[in-house]
Formats: C-alpha cells, structure tokens, sequence
C-alpha cells in the first residue's frame, strides 16, 4: 500500500518532468564560441558551437562591443564562413580593438548567452594554408634534386593587397616519423636537394604573416624519387605548328629522367613509306623540339612522329603523334598595323586601318591566303567588338566617337584549315574632335540671340514690372455694394453706415423704447393688469396693496407724484440699501409706477445728474427730459447699479430679486439695446426705463416673494393715446399725460389692432405706435380704459408674458417679431 | 587514297616549278577522278540510312560543286589553250587517264572514313593548284 502510494506520488512528480521531455521545449542551451581567426589582420571570422536547441527553431546572434564602448553591434555577416560564424569585414574590423564578443541563442521560450569572448585581432591572426603544391624531380649537373612549388592561400576578400608571408616546408620520407622543417623565406617555390634516390617522400608547406601565427600545414604531397636505376618515363609530344605552310615545328614534354641523363630523340616516317627518320633539327626551335624546315617538310602526307627517351638504363618512347602539316597552320599575327584619319569634305571624317601579313607567309604566290579578323574596344571598355574583315587588308571606320581613345587587335589565319594566330600588339587610335566651324558660328549665335532675350524681359521686367503683372494676373476686384463706402465701413460710425445702407430702425432705436415705455406707460395702474393671470403665488397681499395704491389716474404719468420725487430726490445719498428698501416700500404704497422713479433714483445715486434731472422733472417717463445720451447709460447703470446696491442689502428681499432679475433683463433685454453706448435716441431712455421697469415687474412676478408687483401698477398710466396717422399706419399716439385724472379712452377706429410698434418719439413725449402686424388676435385686454392699443398690447402683452413670466427668455423672443425687444413681451399682462 | 598513284607535287616549290599545262592537267585529272567515286558514295549513303538528312545532303552537295567545278576548269583550260596561255599538248589525256582511275576498284573499297579524307585532301589539293595556277597567270590579282 504504501508502495503503491510512493509510486503514485513519483508518478505524479515525475509527470511534469515527462511532460517536458514529451514536448522536448526548453530554453537553449548555451553557445559557446570555438574560436576567432583572422587571415590576414583586415577580416575576421569567428565561429560558435550551438548548444542544445531546446526542441524549438533557434535563431543564433552574435553581439560584439569595442574596447570598453557601451554601443553594442550586431554581426555584419552571417554567411561568408559558413554556418554558426560571423564575418567581420574590413569596415568592420578594427585591428587595434579588442572586441567583447558574445553569441546568443533565443527560441520561443527563451534565450541563452555564451560567455564573452575577448578577441583582439592582431593575436588571432592566422592566414590559411598555401595551395597548389607540385613536385619535380630535377636532375642538374647529375644531381637529383625535387623542386616544390605552391601557390599563397586564397583570401575571402579578394581585393586585399597581396600579403608577404613567410613559407616553410616540411618533408619526411614516407615510412619514417620525423619532419625535417626548412625555412623557404618569401618565395613560393624551393629545391630540395640531398634526397635519396628510390625513396618516396611526404611534402608540406606552410606559412604566416609577419608576426602572425603559422598557419595551418597545407594537404600533402608525395614524391618518389627517382633510384637513377630506371629508365625514363615516356616523353608526351605536345603540338606541331606550321607558321607559314613550308616549315613545321614539333615540341614534346619530357618524363621523370629517372636520374640520370636522358636523350631524346625524335623518330618520324611519312605516309605510305616505311623509312623513319629522326629530327632533323632540334635546335633552332629550342629545347625539347624539332624544325622541320622545308625539304623535310611534306604537304599532303601524314607523318607519323615519336619522341624517345634515352638513358643509361634503358629506353622509352613517347606515343605516335600523326600530323598532315596542311593542316597545322598558325600564321603570324599580321604586321604593320597603320592608322590614317581621312577627312573627306562636306562629310564626317574616319578612320581607315591598314596591316600587313605577317612576313613569312607568302600570299603572293598564292600558296597561302590568309584571312583577318580584328578586334577592338574603347579604352575604358572591357568588351571588345570583332570584325571579321577577309582577305583585305584594310578596314575603314566610320562610328568611332570622337573624342575617345580606342584600342585595336589583328590577327589572322589560313583560309582553309588551320588556327587563328595571336593578336598583334595592341593599337591605339586616338579620335579626334570635331569641331566644325560651322557649327560653333550656329552655336554662337543662338547663345548670343537666348541672352539678349533675357536681357530684354528682365528690363522690361524692371521698368515696368507693375504693370506686367497687373497685365499678366490682373487685381481680384473688390466687392461693390450700392451704397456702402468702404472707408466709411472702416471708419466711421455704425448708424451712419446704417443709415447709408438705408436701413431704419436697426439697431433698436426710440422705436422700441417708446414701444416699450409706451406699452407700460398707457396701461392704467391696474395692480390687477399689472399682474398676470398666472400669478403664481404673487402675494396676493402685494396685488392688493398695489391696487390700493393705484388710483384712477391711469393716464396720468406714472411717476408723477411730486412727492414722491422729492421724496426720492431727497435722498439722494441715503443708503443705497435703506433707500431702496423704501423704494420699494414707497413704491408698494404708492403706484407701481413710482417704482420707476425709486429705480430711477436708486440709480440716480450713482449718477447724480440723471436723477437731479430726474428729480426735477415731474413729469413722468420722459426721462426724455434727460439728456439722451446720458440716459441709456444712466439706465444701464441703474440697474446696475441697483443691482449691487440691492446686493448689499439684506433687507430688501424683493429689491435684491428685483435687481437681479432687472439686471437679468436688463441684460437679456435692454442691454442689448443700450450697450452698444451709442443709442441716442430719446426712446431710449424711456425704453430703458421701460425695460427697469419691466424687468422689475417681470422679476417680482416670477418671485412669489416679490412684492414688487405693485411696481407694475406704477408703471402704467402712462401717457393719453392719440390716434396718429402716420406713415399709411394707424399709428397710435401716445402722449404723456400731463394731467392726472384724465383718462382718456381711445377706441382706435378700425380695427384694433396691436400697437406694439413704437415708430418714433415726438415732442420728447409723445410715442407713436405702430401696429404690429403679427398680433392680430384681439386680446381680452382691451379695457374701455386704456387705450386700445395698449390694450391690445398689453393683452397682448399679457398673453405674451403669460409666456413670459414662466420664461422670461423665452417670452422676449416670442412675442413681437420686431427685431428688437418687444416691452410687450416683458410686460406681464397689465391688465 | 585512289588519287594515291598521281604524281602531284607535294610543295610550294615543286607547285611552282612544273609548267602550267601540267598543273591544269593534274587539277583536271583529280577532279575527274571524283566524280564517279562521289556519285557512287552518295548512292551508297542513301541506302545506309544512318546519317542524318544533312549530312546526305551536304554529299550530294559535294559532288555538284566537284561536277561543277571540274567543268569550269575545262572551260578555262580550253580558253588558255586558245589564248596560248597554256599549249595543249597533253589536251585528251587527262580525261581518259582519270577515268581509268576512277573506274578502279579502289575508289569502291574505301571505307567510308578514308574516302572522305582522302577527298579532304585532293580537295585541298585542287584549291592550292588552282590559287597557285591563278598567280601564275594572273598574277596582278590579289597575289
């Protein structure tokens, strides 16, 4: 049982590791660099041994770093030494740094690095192995000797200078174990002497730069030296040459001599006979060769030649070598290669090439023609053309660039079987350049005609260069609208613009104002009216006390209350606070109208101009009285002013909402108008006033703690309605009334109509109404007391303002379309 | 070769030295010899059958050139007679001699290795006789 757990938990333990061997994934393992070698100090190549791989694809690559810089490269060149090396080239391979080198293997799992190699490059130095080693036995002056010869090794980059290594040699007789090592200096080559004849030996070499390492023993070669107790090898016979088709030539290659001197002799017999007979001449032609000159030499018969070896020891002979001399021919390469550079009028010149045959071979006879090819090439080029010319021996050259220099080659051979002989020395042909008078005169004068053109535009460029332009990309022409002067856009006064561009009543002059006064002026000092039908939660305490306070006087000014203005103007400099909370105080007892004058007077605090002339004048609204352009602003800052000295009340409940919500108004409604500052319009003033009055009505009725409705009140009576006809309109005149008590009831003939329109102020207090032509709908507000119009508009009005007062924003938008502010639309309905 | 037997002069030298009616005896001479030893190869290579087209056409090609060339030397060597260039003494005695030659045996038991090269050679024969003839009588042109 126990077992048998131990075996389940070694199971289980062993599971992962099984699991591992299964899928064989695994880190790499650890590189390590073989070796650093370098062949001759300029590149360098190292090579690496891969550890294990992990079972996965794993990538290999070298890092290095110089000396003790921080950059770390990467290897240049993977592939030149072959698998798991890097080649470092001469760009990259500086000898007098050591180089940090390390390889890094990485797989999917992870990566291993070797240890860090240090290689400087000068001690890793070790060219490669000569090549090319051959060995002869020689035999001078009776003495045997073996002549080694090799070639340096060969280099990967082979545009490298040619080095100077040092060679060595090593040679031992086969069987024996011991290397005799003979230093051989710079040459590539080296005669061995005191060998033993009959013996076979083993030869290498080696070798090293300066002070580098040997490199490696080259592959070995094996020798036998000749005993001297065999007779010679066989000789080989390597060509036969006629040159001019009457002598022929034979050369032959010697064997081993075996040590010992050899003869040579060499046998032939012609064709259909059985006589051999030897060489002739084996002289003239030089060694190990035969002349035949011409009375041995036969044309059309086959000769059959053989070389033969002679020593003291025997005899050996080479093979037959069967040659018909007609067809052995190699000429000469031609001779007299001339150049002569004709020049033919009224055409390109050229080049005309002449040679000769070469002097042996007789074309005169006819025995031999001869054939010519020729070659040639511009000097920098590395192709050349061949020409095959025949039997002439002249060419002429036509597309030869001048200017350049050219190199040409001639050679010849045998029309009928025979080779090619050897280029002639190289020619060189030197083009000339042609320079035609004509052309240069042509030349000359488009230059000198392009560059008095230019002189010409650039001038006229000059002097009139403006003008160009305006002729070439003419001036984008402004706008042109009738009636608007651009300077005075600039710089002159908006209604004076305005009015040039005919446009009346923008922005919002007297006409609105008066509108507005108007609107408030006429409706009588019903608290009732004042408030609108949506009263909501009004005090009623303050709807009754206004009504209290209003008296039948509805034409009468509001504000109109002497005593109420020195009242007021008496306290010009009481507390801002206290006066206002006994404005509004006032004002609640009194008419709602007189409210107008506490703002007035609240404000007038702050401009005591305005409210002297305020003061003095009892008359109602008009505050046309006032100087105009004093009263916008006076306006403004009332209630501004109002505002902040409600503010600091804490008392005046209602004057604060008041404020604020005339500031409100003030802001969404008159100043608008009256910002712009430069409103001088009487009506403005009244306007404004209008609008502090409205605004004060408006905000006591959105406050349920106002009790400012009572102001409403005051705001009405405010002028005698006079029917005016003016302009096509029934326009409807509204005076101030001077005289309480009169109410006036004017039933505007026709149709009733909407007066919210205020056209123009007259007299300073006189409003005309204009219809407004959008209000069409009889209000109910048409009260036998008031005057229709601003019945109807204060009914108007009222509905308005039942938008109104919910949404004071909303209601100014909504109701006239006038582009300015309609008073109507602040107004709750004052009916 | 059948030719073998004909004394031709196998040098410049000799070329040069014998008289002119010898040497267009001797052209004439071998190339009469050919003409019947060509025709009958190229009836035997038809019958073979193991050479490719061109090369029987290359034979039959040959032998015209040799027919034709053998006429054109007979028509040149009547004009020298005429023009006393070359006297005409030994005017019949090519062509019965050659024929002699030609209807021998020997030109039929060749092989065919030694038939074409012993035509290379009397072919290469025949063109120097005839370069060496040419300069010997014209010599102005291109000699």
């Amino acid at each position: 049982m126990k077992q048998k757990l131990v075996s389940i938990v070694q199971i289980i333990l062993l599971l992962p590791l099984d699991t591992v061997g299964l899928t064989g994934q695994s880190c790499p393992g650890k590189p390590k660099i073989i070796r650093c070698r370098s062949l001759e100090k300029e590149t360098f190549s190292c090579w690496w041994k891969p550890g294990s791989d992990g079972g996965l694809p794993t990538n290999y690559t070298l890092f290095y770093s110089k000396d003790s810089e921080e950059n770390i490269y990467e290897c240049p060149d993977y592939r030149t030494s072959g698998p798991n090396s890097c080649y470092f080239n001469k760009n990259h391979t500086n000898p007098w740094t050591t180089y940090n080198i390390t390889v890094t293997a990485t797989n999917e799992i992870g990566s291993n690095s070797s240890d860090p190699q240090y290689v400087d490059v000068t001690s890793i130095v070790q060219p490669g192995s000569p090549v090319n080693l051959t060995l002869e036995t020689k035999t001078s002056a009776s003495v045997m000797y073996l002549w080694a010869k090799w070639s340096p090794p060969p280099l990967a980059d082979a545009s490298s200078n040619a080095h100077v290594y040092h060679y060595e040699l090593r040679l031992k007789p086969e069987k024996k174990e011991e290397w005799e090592t003979i230093s051989v200096g710079v040459q590539t080559q080296c005669k061995i002497n005191g060998l033993h004849a009959g013996m076979k030996y083993v030869v290498q070499v080696r070798c090293a730069l300066d002070s580098g390492e040997w490199s490696e023993w080259s592959s070995e070669r094996r020798m036998q030296i000749p005993s001297g107790q065999s007779p010679p090898e066989k000789p080989t016979i390597i060509k036969c040459r006629s040159p001019e088709k009457e002598t022929f030539t034979c050369w032959w290659k010697p064997g081993s001599d075996g040590g010992r001197p050899t003869n040579y002799t060499l046998l032939y017999s012609k064709e259909g006979e059985e006589q051999v007979y030897e060489c002739p001449d084996y002289r003239t032609a030089g060694p190990n060769s035969c002349y035949f000159d011409k009375k041995h030499t036969s044309f059309w018969t086959i000769y059959n030649i053989t070389v033969r070896a002679t020593n003291e020891m025997g005899s050996n002979s080479s093979d037959p070598h069967y040659v018909d001399v007609t067809y052995i021919v190699q000429p000469d390469p031609p001779v007299n290669v001339t150049l002569e550079l004709k020049k033919p009028i009224n055409r390109k010149p050229y080049l005309v090439l002449t040679w000769s045959p070469p002097p042996l071979a007789d074309v005169r006879s006819g025995w031999l023609t001869l054939e010519y090819e020729l070659r040639l090439k511009p000097e920098e080029g590395e192709e050349w053309e061949t020409i095959f010319v025949g039997q002439q021996t002249q060419y002429k050259m036509f597309s030869l660039n001048p200017g350049k220099k050219y190199i040409v080659q001639i050679h010849c051979k045998p029309d009928h079987h025979g080779s090619w002989s050897e280029w002639s020395s190289e020619k060189y042909i030197q083009i000339p350049n042609d320079f035609r008078v004509k052309d240069m005169i042509v030349w000359i004068i488009v230059g000198v005609l392009s560059s008095l053109i230019c002189l010409i535009m650039s001038w006229t460029m000059v002097l009139k260069g403006y003008r160009m332009i305006t002729f070439i990309l003419p001036p984008v022409p402004g706008p042109k609208i009738k009636g608007i002067d651009t300077h005075l856009l600039e710089t002159g006064k908006s209604e004076e613009l305005l009015s040039a561009l005919g446009c009346h009543g923008f922005p919002p002059t007297s006409d609105c104002e008066e509108l507005l006064i108007e609107y408030l002026e006429v409706e009588d000092s019903e608290d009732q009216q004042l408030m609108p039908s949506h009263d909501k939660g009004h005090p009623s305490k303050n709807a009754k006390t206004t009504p209290k306070e209003t008296d039948s006087d509805s034409g009468r000014g509001s504000c109109d209350s002497p005593s109420l203005l020195s009242e007021k103007c008496r306290e010009p400099r009481a507390l801002p606070s206290t006066l206002q909370t006994k404005d509004v105080r006032d004002v609640q007892e009194n008419k709602a109208r007189k409210s107008c004058w506490e703002t007035q007077c609240v404000a007038s605090e702050q401009k005591p101009l305005l409210f002297n002339s305020e003061c003095a004048k009892s008359s109602t609204w008009p505050a046309a009285q006032l100087p105009n352009n004093q009263l916008p602003i006076f306006a403004y800052h009332s209630i501004v002013d109002a505002h902040k000295i409600t503010l600091n009340t804490t008392n005046a409940n209602v004057a604060a909402v008041l404020v604020e919500k005339e500031e409100q108004h003030q802001s969404q409604y008159s100043v608008t108008e009256t910002v712009p500052g430069d409103m001088e319009r009487q009506g403005e003033m009244e306007n404004l006033h209008s609008t502090t009055e409205q605004t004060t009505v408006q905000v006591k009725q959105n406050r349920p703690n106002e009790k400012s409705s009572f102001l409403d009140a005051a705001l009405m009576d405010y002028v005698e309605v006079h029917k005016v006809r003016q302009n096509e309109e029934s326009s409807v005149l509204l005076k101030h009334k001077e005289n309480s008590g009169k109410t006036e009831k004017y039933t505007i003939a026709g149709t009733s109509k909407e007066y919210t329109k205020v056209s123009t102020v007259m007299d300073h207090n006189i409003l005309v109404l204009m219809p407004d032509s959008r209000v069409l709908h009889t209000p109910l507000s048409q009260e036998p007391a008031k005057e229709t119009s601003q019945n109807l508009q204060q009914g108007q009005a009222e509905k308005n303002m039942s938008y109104c007062l919910t949404a004071p924003s909303d209601c100014k938008r909504e109701t006239s379309g006038s582009e300015y502010m309609d008073p109507s639309s602040f107004m709750p309905s004052l009916k | 070769c059948h030719t073998a037997r004909m004394l031709t002069p196998n040098g410049k030298e000799y070329a040069q030295k014998i008289p002119r009616e010898e040497l267009t005896y001797l052209i004439l001479k071998l190339l009469q010899a050919w003409k019947e030893p060509l025709s009958h190869f190229n009836q035997h290579m038809e019958h073979h059958q193991a050479l490719p087209d061109d090369s029987l056409s290359k034979a039959k090609q040959i032998s015209n050139m040799v027919h034709e060339l053998e006429t054109g030397v007979e028509k040149v060597t009547e004009k020298m007679q005429a023009m006393g260039i070359i006297s005409n003494s030994l005017n019949g005695m090519a062509s019965s001699e050659a024929a002699g030659l030609s209807i021998s045996n020997e030109a039929n038991m060749m092989s065919d290795s030694d038939f074409i090269h012993c035509f290379r050679r009397d072919s290469n024969k025949v063109q120097s006789y005839l370069k060496i003839l040419k300069c010997r009588i014209m010599p102005e042109n291109s000699c």
